[in-house]
C-alpha cells in the first residue's frame, strides 16, 4: 500500500501526463476501430451481424473476383498517387524551398501563393478542377481552344490514360505549399557555421546544398514522406468529389479508401446497393496492414537519420 | 370565412382530442432529394393544414451520402421518424434488418397499388411492404422540336432513321446527343434508352427474372452493340461530359437530343423555360419499342420512431390522390399513386407508354441485390467498352460473371 | 537595380548574377501563377452569370454584384454554419492540445517502463483511417448521448488527431537541452512546473505546427458532421456547401460563389497570420 503511494508520489505526473490522453484516444478511436476489426470476422447479412466466420472476409477480398482485381487495382493506385506527390514535393518542393529560404525580396509572397491551395477545402479544390477541366465549358478547354490547341483538348478526367494522373497533378496543387513549408523550415534551421565553414572550402552554391543542406535535411525529408504516405494511402475526398465513389471511369481512379466506402456502405452512384460491413473491415484491416507496415518502416529509417544528425 | 375557419379549429380540436395530447408532435424526415425542398415544405405546410398537431421537418442530405447516414442512424436506434428509401435492393436490407415498419395494414390506400409498383418497397424475405412508392421515372429520348423543325426532322420509326437523325443533326454542326460518360450512372441511363428494344422487351426480363437467361445471351449483346454503335453521335469529348453537362447541353440548344429520364422534364423548365421538348423511344430494327420504366423510392417508418400514430397519419397522407397530384404538378415528375394523371402534356406521354409498353429497368429492379450489383458491373465494363478498351463479349462475359457471384442463374 | 551585396560580390561577375536573378524570378512567378490562377478564376466567376461564365471564361464580370452572394447566404444558411465551424474547430483544437501536449511530453522527456509501449499505441493510429472505425464511433456517440452535438465531433477529431500530435511534439521536445530541466530541478522546480513553464514554451513553434496540420483539415472536413449532426442547429460550412454544391451543379455561377464563400475564412485567416505561420515554423527548426 504504501509503495503504491510512494509510487504514486514519484511518478503521479506521468500518470497526470498522460491519462487524458490515452482515455481520449483509447475511447474515441482505439476502441471503435478494434471493434471494426472484430466485424472483419463476422459474416453480416445487411446491416445484422451473423455468426464468427474466420478470415472468409479476408479470402473473398483477396482472392475473388472481382473484390480482389478491385483491391489489387486500388493499391497500385495508392502505390502510383503516393510515388508521384513524393517524386513532386522531393523535387519541386525542394527546390522551392531552398530557394525561397534565401528571403530575397518578394519571396515571402510567393511563399504565401504555393501555400493558398492548402488552405481550401478538398470539396472545394474537387469541384473547383472539375469545372476547370470540364471539357466543355471548362476554361482550360476554352484557353486551348483560344490558342489553336484544339487537339489538345481532352476529358482529362474521363479517360482512363490521364484521369489518374490528373487528379494526382491536382492533389499536388493542393498540397504541394506544405511540405514546402516544413522543408524551409528545416532549412532555416541548419546552423549558419556550416554553410561558412563550407565557403572556406571553397564550395559553390550546388555543392554546399549537396554536401551541407541534404544531408542535414534528411530527417525532415523522411518525416514528411511517412506523412505523405499516410496521407496518400488515405486519400478519399478528391476522388469522391471528382470521380465519384466508384473512381470513375472504370474504377481507373478507385483508391483503396473509395473500395473501402463503396463496399461498407455501397456505391451512391448506383443508387443504393447493400452495404458488406464484413469485407468492408476486411479491406480496411488489410489497409491497417499495408499502411502499419510501410511506415513503421518509414519511422525505423528517419529515426535512425535523426541519430545521425 | 368566419365559418371555415370555425370549421377548421373545431376540426383540430377533434384531431387533438384524438391524438390524446395537447401539444403539437414533431416528426422528422429525411431524404435525398436536396432538389426538392421547397416542394416538399409546400407538401409538409398542406398536410399541417389538415394536422395542426403535427409538424414535420424535412432534411435532405446529400444524394451520395444519404445512404451512409440513414443505414448508421437506423442502426444505431437513431435516425428520423419518416424515412425517404431507395427502390428494390436500396431499402431491403433496412426492412430485412428490422428498422422499418410494415404498411401493409396501416396504410389501406396500398392495395390499389399496382404490385409492380409496390414491388420496390417490399422484402422479398416476408413478401411485406415496408413503404409507400412516391414516383415512377421512364428513360426515353428528350429531342428539342425547334432543332428537329429547323432540320426538317420527326421522330424516327426505325434504328436506322433513328441513326439518319442523329447523323443529321451531327452535320449541322452541334452534339446529336449530350450524353456523356463521365457519371457512370449515367452510362446505365443510356442503356435503359437503347436496349430494351434490342434485348427484346419482356420477354428477355422475364427469363431474366427466373434466372433462364444470362448476360451472354446474343440478344443482350446485340443491345449493348447497338450503345457502342451510338459512340460517334455522344457529345463531344463525351468521355469527360458529366451528368450536369449533359442537362446544360441539351437545355441551351448544344446538342439536339438526350436519352434520359422523365425526371429531366424538371430541371429543363427551371434551365430553359421556353424549351420546346418532345420525346420518342429509340426502336429496334423493325421499329418496335418499349419504355423503361422504375420506382424512383418510397416512403417509410422508421421502427424506432416514438411517434408512430402520428407517423402514420403523414404516411397515409403521402399514399393519398391528393398528395399524389400536388406531387406530379410540383415536381413534374409520375406519381406512384394510382390514378394520377400528369398535368404536364409530355410527361403524360411518358405514363401513357409506360402503361401500354412498359418494362421495368433491368439492372435496378432485379440485380440490386447483391454485390457486385449488374448496375455496377453495367456501368463501369461499358464505359471501358465505349472507350475501346473492352469488347462487348467481354463486357457481357465480365457482368455475367460478377452477378453469378451472388444471383441463382439457372 | 540593386547593388549585390559586397561580400559576396567578388565571386561571380555581376551581370551573370543579375541574369541568374532574373530566371529565377521568372520561374517563381510563372508557378505562382499556375497556383493563384485557379483561385482568381473562381473568384472572378462568382460574380458572373453561368452563361457568362460559359462564354466568357477569361473576361471579367459584366458588372460587380453580391446578389449571388446573398442567394448563397440565404439558401445554404451560411451564418450559422459558419458559427458552427468555429466552435467545432476551437473546441476539437483545446481539447486535443490539453491532452496530447503533456503526453507527447511525459513520452519524449522521461524513462518509464511501459513508454515504448504507450508511444507505440499512439503511434499506430497514424496509420488508421478513422472512418474505418464509423459504424462502432457512432454507436459510442450515441450511448453516451453526443449525437447531434459539437462534442461528437470536438472527441472525435481531438481523437483523431491525437496520434499525429504526439508524433509531432514529442520529435520536438526530444530535441530540448536537457540542461534547461536539469538546471530547474536543481532549483527546486516540480515536474509540472517544468513543463508547463519551461518546456511548453519552447515548443511553442511545434504546438503552431500541430494547430496548421490539424485545424485545416478539420475546419474542411463533411463526413462527420455529416454522420453525427442530424439537425440543422449544428452543420458546419463544408457539410452545407457539400450539399449546396451536388444541388446546382448546373449554376456554376452559384457553385463557384458558394466556394469563394466556404474558402474565404480559412484564406483570411492564413493571410492575416501567415508571418506567425512561418516565423514560428522557422524558430522551431532553429531550435533543433
Amino acid at each position: 500500500m504504501s509503495g503504491a503511494r510512494g509510487w504514486f508520489r514519484r511518478n503521479g505526473h506521468l500518470v497526470v501526463f498522460l491519462l487524458p490522453g490515452l482515455v481520449l484516444y483509447g475511447l474515441f478511436m482505439a476502441y471503435p476501430l478494434l471493434t471494426s476489426l472484430s466485424y472483419s470476422l463476422s459474416d453480416w447479412h445487411g446491416l445484422v451481424r451473423g455468426a464468427f466466420s474466420g478470415l472468409a472476409n479476408f479470402v473473398k477480398v483477396l482472392g475473388q473476383w472481382p473484390y480482389n482485381a478491385r483491391f489489387w487495382g486500388a493499391l497500385s493506385h495508392n502505390a502510383l498517387f503516393f510515388a508521384l506527390t513524393l517524386a513532386i514535393q522531393s523535387s519541386l518542393g525542394l527546390f522551392l524551398a531552398a530557394l525561397l529560404s534565401r528571403k530575397w525580396r518578394g519571396f515571402a509572397f510567393f511563399q504565401a501563393v504555393y501555400f493558398l491551395p492548402y488552405t481550401m477545402s478538398m470539396v472545394v479544390v474537387g469541384f473547383l478542377w472539375l469545372l476547370l477541366l470540364n471539357p466543355t465549358w471548362g476554361p482550360v478547354a476554352h484557353g486551348l481552344r483560344l490558342v489553336g490547341l484544339d487537339a489538345w483538348v481532352q476529358p482529362w478526367l474521363g479517360q482512363r490514360s490521364t484521369a489518374l494522373i490528373t487528379v494526382i497533378l491536382v492533389n499536388a496543387w493542393h498540397w504541394l505549399g506544405f511540405p514546402v513549408l516544413v522543408f524551409m523550415a528545416a532549412i532555416q534551421g541548419i546552423p549558419r557555421e556550416f554553410y561558412e565553414a563550407g565557403l572556406v572550402d571553397g564550395a559553390n552554391e550546388w555543392q554546399g546544398f549537396r554536401h551541407i543542406t541534404f544531408p542535414l535535411l534528411l530527417p525532415s525529408l523522411a518525416m514528411m514522406s511517412i506523412l505523405t504516405f499516410i496521407w496518400d494511402f488515405n486519400a478519399f475526398e478528391l476522388v469522391f468529389v471528382m470521380q465519384g465513389a466508384s473512381g470513375a471511369p472504370n474504377y481507373a481512379t478507385d483508391l483503396l479508401a473509395t473500395f473501402f466506402y463503396r463496399t461498407a456502405f455501397g456505391d451512391p452512384t448506383t443508387g443504393g446497393e447493400p452495404g458488406q460491413i464484413g469485407l468492408a473491415s476486411a479491406i480496411g484491416v488489410l489497409m491497417l496492414i499495408i499502411i502499419g507496415a510501410a511506415s513503421a518502416f518509414g519511422v525505423r529509417f528517419s529515426q535512425r537519420t535523426q541519430t545521425e544528425y | 370565412m368566419k365559418s371555415i375557419g370555425g370549421k377548421r379549429l373545431v376540426a383540430a380540436l377533434l384531431v387533438l382530442a384524438l391524438l390524446g395530447v395537447a401539444a403539437a408532435q414533431s416528426l422528422t424526415f429525411w431524404s435525398w432529394r436536396t432538389e426538392d425542398v421547397d416542394a416538399y415544405n409546400g407538401f409538409i405546410a398542406a398536410f399541417h393544414k389538415d394536422h395542426p398537431g403535427i409538424d414535420v421537418t424535412f432534411t435532405p442530405y446529400k444524394n451520395t451520402e444519404y445512404n451512409t447516414i440513414l443505414s448508421t442512424a437506423l442502426q444505431g436506434g437513431g435516425g428520423p421518424d419518416i424515412v425517404h428509401l431507395r427502390a428494390y435492393g436500396g431499402m431491403e436490407p433496412l426492412a430485412q434488418a428490422g428498422l422499418l415498419v410494415p404498411l401493409g395494414d396501416k396504410v389501406p390506400a396500398l392495395k390499389d397499388f399496382d404490385p409492380n409498383v409496390l414491388k420496390a418497397a417490399t422484402n422479398r424475405a416476408d413478401g411485406k411492404v415496408y413503404g409507400v412508392p412516391f414516383a415512377l421515372q421512364t428513360i426515353q429520348v428528350l429531342y428539342n422540336k425547334d432543332v428537329f423543325a429547323k432540320l426538317g426532322l420527326s421522330e424516327p420509326k426505325t434504328w436506322q432513321e433513328f441513326l439518319d437523325v442523329a447523323q443529321k443533326i451531327k452535320a449541322s454542326g452541334i452534339d446529336a446527343l449530350a450524353n456523356g460518360s463521365k457519371d457512370p450512372w449515367t452510362v446505365e441511363t443510356l442503356f435503359g434508352g437503347v436496349a430494351p428494344a434490342f434485348y427484346g422487351c419482356n420477354a428477355f426480363y422475364d427469363k431474366m427474372a427466373a434466372g433462364t437467361a444470362t448476360f451472354e445471351d446474343p440478344a443482350f449483346k446485340t443491345a449493348l452493340q447497338r450503345m457502342v454503335d451510338l459512340e460517334p453521335y455522344l457529345a463531344s469529348n463525351y468521355q469527360g461530359v458529366a451528368y450536369s453537362d449533359m442537362q446544360s447541353l441539351f437545355a441551351y440548344g448544344q446538342a439536339g437530343m438526350l436519352i434520359g429520364g422523365s425526371y429531366e422534364l424538371g430541371t429543363l423548365a427551371q434551365l430553359a423555360p421556353n424549351f420546346h421538348v418532345g420525346s420518342f423511344l429509340i426502336p429496334n430494327d423493325q421499329g418496335k419499342t418499349c419504355e423503361t420504366f422504375y420506382v424512383d423510392g418510397s416512403y417509410g417508418i422508421n421502427a424506432a420512431s416514438k411517434n408512430q400514430d402520428a407517423d402514420v397519419q403523414f404516411i397515409n397522407f403521402l399514399a393519398s390522390k391528393a398528395y399524389g397530384q400536388m406531387f406530379t404538378d410540383t415536381l413534374k415528375q409520375i406519381s406512384a399513386v394510382p390514378g394520377v394523371v400528369p398535368t404536364d402534356p409530355v410527361l403524360a406521354q411518358m405514363a401513357n407508354r409506360m402503361h401500354s409498353e412498359g418494362t421495368p429497368y433491368l439492372m435496378l429492379t432485379l440485380f440490386r441485390y447483391g454485390q457486385p450489383s449488374g448496375s455496377t458491373l453495367l456501368q463501369n465494363e461499358m464505359q471501358a467498352v465505349l472507350a475501346g478498351s473492352e469488347t462487348v463479349d467481354q463486357a457481357a462475359a465480365n457482368i455475367q460473371r460478377g452477378v453469378a457471384t451472388w444471383y441463382k442463374f439457372q | 537595380m540593386r547593388s549585390p551585396h559586397p561580400a559576396a560580390a567578388g565571386r561571380r561577375p555581376p551581370d551573370a548574377r543579375w541574369v541568374g536573378r532574373l530566371a529565377i524570378y521568372l520561374f517563381l512567378t510563372l508557378l505562382a501563377l499556375g497556383f493563384l490562377y485557379p483561385i482568381v478564376l473562381m473568384v472572378l466567376d462568382a460574380f458572373k452569370t453561368t452563361p457568362e461564365i460559359f462564354r466568357h471564361p477569361f473576361g471579367l464580370p459584366s458588372h460587380v454584384g453580391l446578389e449571388t452572394f446573398r442567394e448563397v447566404w440565404r439558401r445554404a444558411h451560411f451564418g450559422l454554419y459558419l458559427r458552427n465551424s468555429l466552435l467545432v474547430t476551437g473546441g476539437s483544437l483545446l481539447v486535443l492540445l490539453a491532452t496530447a501536449a503533456p503526453a507527447a511530453y511525459a513520452l519524449a522527456r522521461y524513462r518509464f517502463p511501459v513508454r515504448g509501449l504507450i508511444f507505440l499505441f499512439f503511434l499506430a493510429g497514424i496509420m488508421v483511417p478513422i472512418r474505418l472505425g464509423i459504424l462502432p464511433l457512432y454507436l459510442l456517440m450515441k450511448h453516451l448521448s453526443l449525437l447531434d452535438t459539437p462534442f461528437a465531433l470536438i472527441f472525435t477529431y481531438a481523437a483523431s488527431g491525437m496520434p499525429m500530435s504526439v508524433f509531432l511534439l514529442s520529435t520536438f521536445f526530444r530535441t530540448l537541452p536537457s540542461d534547461l530541466e536539469d538546471a530547474a530541478r536543481i532549483d527546486g522546480c516540480g515536474e509540472y512546473r517544468i513543463f508547463w513553464s519551461i518546456m511548453l514554451p519552447l515548443v511553442r513553434p511545434a504546438v503552431a505546427t500541430v494547430t496548421i496540420v490539424n485545424v485545416v483539415p478539420w475546419w474542411n472536413d463533411f463526413f462527420f458532421p455529416l454522420l453525427f449532426l442530424q439537425s440543422n442547429t449544428w452543420k458546419t460550412v463544408p457539410l452545407g456547401m457539400q450539399i449546396f454544391f451536388g444541388q446546382h451543379l448546373t449554376n456554376w455561377s452559384l457553385v463557384f460563389a458558394g466556394m469563394l464563400m466556404a474558402s474565404l475564412p480559412l484564406l483570411a485567416i492564413y493571410l492575416l497570420m501567415s508571418r506567425q505561420f512561418i516565423s514560428g515554423l522557422t524558430s522551431g527548426a532553429l531550435k533543433g
